[in-house]
């Protein structure tokens, strides 16, 4: 079995994260976060998911298959990240905990039930990744704040209206 | 100012050696209370030996870093996250904290918690003590707060007014650095000398702070026939700011930066972490480090670490303290240690309001008066959290900038407590452990990644809005700290045992502070999201309605002073009634808490003490008698099997 590759696991975590590939890279996390995803839940759970990924860009690009060049159509790749990934038993828990390790850091324990049924990696528990994991959170970045106790910024910033990029002010909607 | 904590400060007292000295002074414990007294003893020229009971490679700035990383790399970020664990110097740590079930003590903990209430409150052992952790304000008592018994009939009165401590408040606020406006800070009767000003300005109120106060200021509170407007007001805060150049007739003030650290980037000014509890990483936020760091420097202080006091020895027949008998243990992680004897011509307790009734009653000294370790105190935390109606940015600034004081004092105090209310900068964390809660139910349960997880992370974290109510606890005897051969740690030192209720009093404050919080949110149109568990530690009912309690780590009132050694353990001085080469410093020796954070009320009577030890050093000319309580010499050496 090949191992994971990089660009691809990058690729899905720019469409889980919102954030572009470039900032995923400026956190120098993104090797450790593979290294760490494959040490908690094995290769073959995680090929898996990078090819329902994959796929879900694909259902997305229409008739013209291919993956990066054609514009996305945002509603069918939203639909079928759903129908692939989310809902599904073994790639859903594993998506979602890509998430949180880029929002939080923070790699946090797969539920009982899916490693009752795909097998515990050896990095199962919830642990951080490095000390640097936490700063580079994205949660920090998406709520125009700095991770408590790094990267500071600065005095009296927080005094001034948080910088957030207005499509993110409005409330949640899908 | 650069202050450096001197190479090898930490290890160049042998303590063997220094058994032999007999020091003008022995402080047990290396936080604000024993650093400002060491310093000031030192400055008179004044030999002092301080015994930490905690590690000390701390101030170095490879020990502060280690902190840091630490508390990066932890799971659980709570207040004791950056400090190592040491189980010969064990300290309580908030997530102890159980339900405790009446008649079974929860032992399973450092404190052994004795209920009916269970607490969370912690204090933290290490060099520099729980200023390590603590959030930096610095609020002044009101006057009123030391005249409680008289004015309000609940409470005790203090033997000193607010004007007796005022000059002991100014020089606090020199020794800790404190950024604060004078118009903002004199209300409620407080007072301030002809044209002082504060070692530094302000610090800026947060953009949270500014969106409460736009709707909140004039909002009136009408209790007993007291008309008032509620306003947000900054706190007085410990970490520096911009040095105000009226200080100190013009001459202005230096900040003091970090400790062992360069000071390019770091210690001069706060840069917003976010972080003061548990840790400030540019040390701008005072710790008490940085008065070791002076007080080492002097040549006159020496310092031996990993020495946990074991027991007071007294000579009853001159009425004075002969030696302590302490426990200084190899590493951190073993058993073994040496007990040695360290002597003084003064004593001085500074371990905290828990520490020091412990150590005195594992000596067996319960004094004269029976009130060792009782009234024990602290605050009582009253959290409500709501959404606001707009972004305000929460997470961002110092952990508080601003809150609500004007319902500090009043004639309402004879029938409910009073309060202080902080607006919380970092959100629903304390209530919720936002905002890691809020990511981890958004994407394990709302359905979102991607964009609409980052609109809603905005929508539910950066409209947070969090009011603690810091509700006043009035002394009572039964609340105390005991101890029990039956709970020792793995030096075999008895564990302090706390039995603590939360009175009708402070309840009816709890619930009026409820029912605000409620008008508060409805003023300002933010949604109430305030939920309290009934299976919570600290749930307490109170005319039927329960709330979330938590501790303030506010310790206070074990060793109280008073003019009556029959109703006191110490005098104004802080010195024991019982021993007159003895005093028990700090937090246990405050009658009342009022509505301040204690520090730096703590830092001004441990000021003010040093006057009297100096007095007292200086009038004890004749050679001390240490040849009283030899009896136990054969234990004074080489290891102590258990």
């Amino acid at each position: 079995m090949s191992s994971p590759p990089f660009e691809d696991f990058l690729s899905l975590s720019v469409d889980l994260t919102a954030f572009e590939a470039t900032d995923l890279l400026g956190t120098g996390m993104a090797h450790k976060y593979l290294a760490k995803v494959r040490a908690a839940c094995g290769d073959e759970a995680l090929i898996a998911l990078l090819a329902a990924h994959r796929a879900a860009r694909t259902d997305a690009a229409g008739d013209a298959g291919s993956l990066t060049r054609s514009p996305l159509d945002r509603d069918l790749l939203d639909r079928a990240l759903r129908h692939r990934i989310f809902s599904d038993d073994r790639l859903g828990p594993v998506a979602r905990n890509i998430i949180k390790l880029w929002y939080a850091g923070m790699w946090y324990a797969l539920p009982p039930e899916w490693t009752d049924r795909y097998g515990a990696g050896t990095a199962v528990g919830t642990s951080t990744v490095t000390a640097a994991s936490y700063q580079e959170g994205l949660l920090w970045r998406a709520i125009g704040a700095n991770p408590p106790g790094a990267k500071a910024p600065g005095y009296g910033s927080w005094a001034k209206p948080p910088r957030i990029a207005d499509r993110y002010l409005k409330g949640a909607r899908r | 100012m650069y202050a450096k904590f001197p190479e090898g400060a930490a290890q160049r007292t042998d303590p063997q050696a220094a058994a032999e000295v007999v020091y003008d002074a022995v402080v047990v414990g290396g936080g604000i209370s024993g650093a400002l007294i060491a310093l000031r003893l030192s400055n008179a020229g004044k030999r002092v030996l301080m015994l930490e009971a905690g590690p000390a490679e701390d101030l170095t700035l490879r020990g502060y870093e280690g902190y840091l990383n630490r508390f990066y790399s932890a799971i659980g970020k709570d207040n004791q996250a950056p400090y190592p664990v040491v189980p010969n110097a064990p300290m309580p740590r908030g997530s102890d904290a159980r339900r405790i079930t009446p008649g079974a003590p929860d032992a399973s903990a450092y404190i052994v918690q004795n209920g009916p209430f269970a607490t969370d409150t912690t204090y933290t052992r290490v060099l520099g003590g729980t200023t390590m952790h603590w959030e930096g304000k610095t609020l002044r008592m009101l006057p009123e707060d030391f005249r409680m018994r008289t004015l309000y009939g609940e409470g005790a009165d203090w033997p000193l007014t607010y004007e007796d401590l005022a000059p002991y408040y100014n020089e606090a606020e020199r020794e800790i650095g404190v950024s604060a406006d004078v118009e903002d800070q004199a209300y409620l009767g407080i007072t301030f000398d002809e044209g002082y000003v504060f070692p530094m300005k302000g610090l800026p109120l947060s953009y949270l702070d500014r969106t409460v106060a736009k709707d909140l200021d004039g909002m009136p509170v009408e209790l007993d026939g007291e008309r008032r407007e509620l306003r947000v007001r900054p706190f007085p805060q410990g970490r520096n700011g911009i040095p105000n150049p009226a200080y100190d007739g013009g001459k202005g003030y230096v900040p003091r930066g970090a400790v062992s650290a360069y000071q390019v980037e770091v210690g001069e000014r706060c840069q917003g972490n976010d972080n003061c509890v548990p840790i400030c990483p540019v040390q701008a936020k005072y710790n008490a480090g940085k008065t070791l760091a002076l007080a080492l420097q002097s040549g006159r202080v020496d310092l031996v670490a990993q020495a946990v006091a074991h027991k007071v020895h007294v000579d009853e027949r001159t009425r004075r303290v002969t030696e302590i008998e302490y426990r200084h243990y190899d590493r951190p992680d073993s058993p073994g240690f040496n007990t040695v004897r360290a002597r003084g011509r003064l004593f001085v307790l500074a371990a905290n309001a828990v520490e020091n009734p412990r150590l005195m009653l594992a000596s067996g000294l319960h004094g004269s008066s029976g009130l060792m370790g009782r009234n024990f105190m602290d605050h009582a935390y009253l959290l409500a959290w709501g959404l606001l109606p707009e972004v305000a940015g929460t997470f961002r600034g110092t952990i508080c900038t601003g809150g609500i004081a004007d319902l500090r004092g009043g004639r309402f105090r004879s029938r409910q407590a009073a309060f202080t209310i902080d607006i919380h900068n970092d959100g629903w964390g304390w209530a919720r452990g936002a905002p890691m809660t809020d990511l981890i139910g958004l994407v394990d349960s709302g359905g979102r990644y991607g964009e609409s997880l980052r609109q809603a992370l905005v929508d539910k974290v950066s409209r947070q809005l969090q009011l603690a109510f810091m509700v006043e606890v009035p002394a009572n005897p039964s609340n105390r700290i005991t101890v029990s051969p039956d709970y020792t740690d793995k030096l075999g030192n008895m564990r302090p045992v706390l039995t603590y209720d939360i009175p009708e009093y402070t309840m009816r404050g709890v619930a009026y502070a409820r029912q605000l919080s409620k008008r508060i949110f409805a003023r300002l149109g933010a949604e109430d999201h305030t939920v309290y568990n009934p299976n919570f530690w600290g749930y307490a009912v109170h005319d039927g309605e329960g709330y979330e309690l938590r501790g303030g780590n506010h310790l206070a009132g074990t060793h109280v002073m008073g003019r009556d050694p029959s109703t006191s353990v110490v005098d104004p001085d802080q010195r024991c009634w019982d021993y007159e080469n003895l005093y028990m410093v700090g937090g246990g020796s405050m009658p009342t808490v009022g509505t301040s954070n204690v520090t730096l009320t703590v830092a001004a009577l441990c000021l003010r003490s040093v006057r009297a030890m100096l007095a007292q050093l200086d009038s004890e000319t004749a050679p001390v008698d240490i040849s009283a309580d030899r009896h136990h010499a054969a234990s004074l050496s080489g290891e102590v099997s258990r």
